[in-house]
């Protein structure tokens, strides 16, 4: 019986689990690069996303969802609408924070964390550079998506991120899942839905 | 003379630091038949998510508590932030707890031991043999007493924790609303010693009970 089941285990196991990632050629790695550079065009974009936050103890992920706008250079509205409304808005060197119609303004001047997070994000939106005196950068290609690791190399970041990776659509390129993996193993899916790449954004989307 | 000033300085300290907490309206502690409290959180295959708005020190965070029940009186709580960054996840369990992971500024032995606190208090299931005492009984809900914890009862539930230390409010848990199966989905903490409050409404959609 116990050998029964090992050779089910052997034969079956590789069909059950994730394709694991792996490190893309050097061919690879420049057609990747070259398709970035199509992401440093994109002036605004807008889209939903789902945000699915994995803990080790739990069953299901905790999910909420909402939409994000984005316009370069500077701008950056990133709304939850379920299970709960939350709308903050990176401009300006500020966040402003709605919350459900109680406003608070933060200056990002005090927070370095928050400056990070908003230039994360929009650097990941636009397949930007990645400052690799910050983060290691490993590509890597997962079935036919591309993939890219993101190793805090600094101290400080190292303490709330364990890395970041960012999968890329195989059709068109563009970042459709960001993962945040903190020290514990635990991590934040975010994935992007709906995009729409250079289309006009009303200003007041980024008024509070 | 100075020996004797000092002395008496640690004396009246010691006295004043002693002094009993007295429940209002009161007139004294009663014998009473066992009673099992707080019955919320005892169910293995539940598992909780709250919305939750904390203000401690002049900071709002927004964000998730989820609470899964392990066994009796040991629960795993993980508090995270909308963004999805994890603040806490500790077990509490009976005699301590198992810190799994604290956001670096918050990772502080006094400020883990007051969250443990908050979450053990509010999740704990205690039994008590004993209850207040008020002048004019028809006028009050059953209050129990374990401890250094007053349960307020209001309709077989229990309504507020209120816990004391060093003869003064150290914590308060106020149950507001409940759902059809008697699970609270309404909570509010009050920290009585530090600027804290964590505000809890359940997300019946992604809890399990």
């Amino acid at each position: 019986m116990k050998n029964k089941l090992l050779y089910f285990l052997v034969l079956w196991l590789p069909f059950c689990g994730w394709a694991q990632p792996r490190e893309m050629t050097a061919n690879e790695r420049a057609s990747f690069q070259k398709s970035l550079q199509q992401l440093v065009e994109i002036k605004t974009i807008s889209a939903d996303f789902v945000q699915y936050k994995h803990l080790s103890f739990m069953k299901n992920p905790v999910e909420s969802s909402g939409k994000l706008y984005l316009a370069h250079p500077d701008k950056l509205s990133w709304a939850y609408t379920a299970p709960f409304q939350y709308k903050m808005v990176f401009k300006d060197n500020k966040i402003y924070i709605d919350d459900q119609g109680k406003k608070q303004t933060i200056d990002m001047g005090n927070s370095k964390q928050f400056q990070k997070i908003s230039a994360l994000v929009s650097s990941s939106m636009r397949g930007g550079k990645y400052d690799e005196k910050e983060f290691a950068v490993a590509y890597l290609k997962q079935g036919k998506a591309d993939m890219l690791r993101l190793t805090p190399k600094l101290a400080g970041a190292k303490k709330y991120i364990k890395e970041i990776v960012l999968l890329f659509s195989p059709t068109d390129k563009h970042v459709e899942e960001v993962k945040l993996v903190e020290p514990s193993d635990d991590y934040t899916r975010f994935v992007i839905k709906n995009r729409k790449v250079n289309a006009t954004i009303d200003e007041s989307i980024f008024n509070l | 003379m100075s020996r004797f000033l000092t002395c008496n300085f640690f004396l009246l300290f010691f006295f004043v630091s002693c002094g009993t907490y007295q429940y209002p309206n009161a007139s004294g502690i009663r014998g009473s038949a066992p009673k099992e409290l707080n019955n919320y959180y005892i169910d293995t295959a539940q598992t909780l998510v709250y919305r939750a708005k904390l203000d401690a020190f002049k900071k709002h965070i927004n964000g998730s508590l989820l609470v899964k029940t392990l066994g009796r009186n040991e629960h795993r709580v993980a508090l995270v932030s909308d963004f999805g960054q994890t603040l806490f996840d500790v077990s509490v369990l009976p005699d301590g707890y198992e810190l799994h992971y604290a956001m670096h500024d918050l990772n502080r032995r006094m400020i883990v031991k007051e969250v443990v606190n908050i979450f053990r208090t509010m999740t704990e299931q205690r039994y008590a043999t004993s209850a207040v005492m008020f002048a004019n009984q028809q006028h009050y809900y059953p209050v129990y007493v374990v401890d250094n914890c007053y349960y307020v009862i209001k309709e077989r539930r229990v309504e507020r924790i209120q816990q004391i230390k060093g003869a003064k409010e150290h914590l308060t848990i106020l149950y507001s609303e409940w759902s059809e199966e008697d699970m609270p989905t309404s909570i509010v903490a009050e920290h009585k010693k530090f600027p804290l409050t964590i505000a809890l409404t359940l997300d019946v959609d992604q809890s399990t009970f």
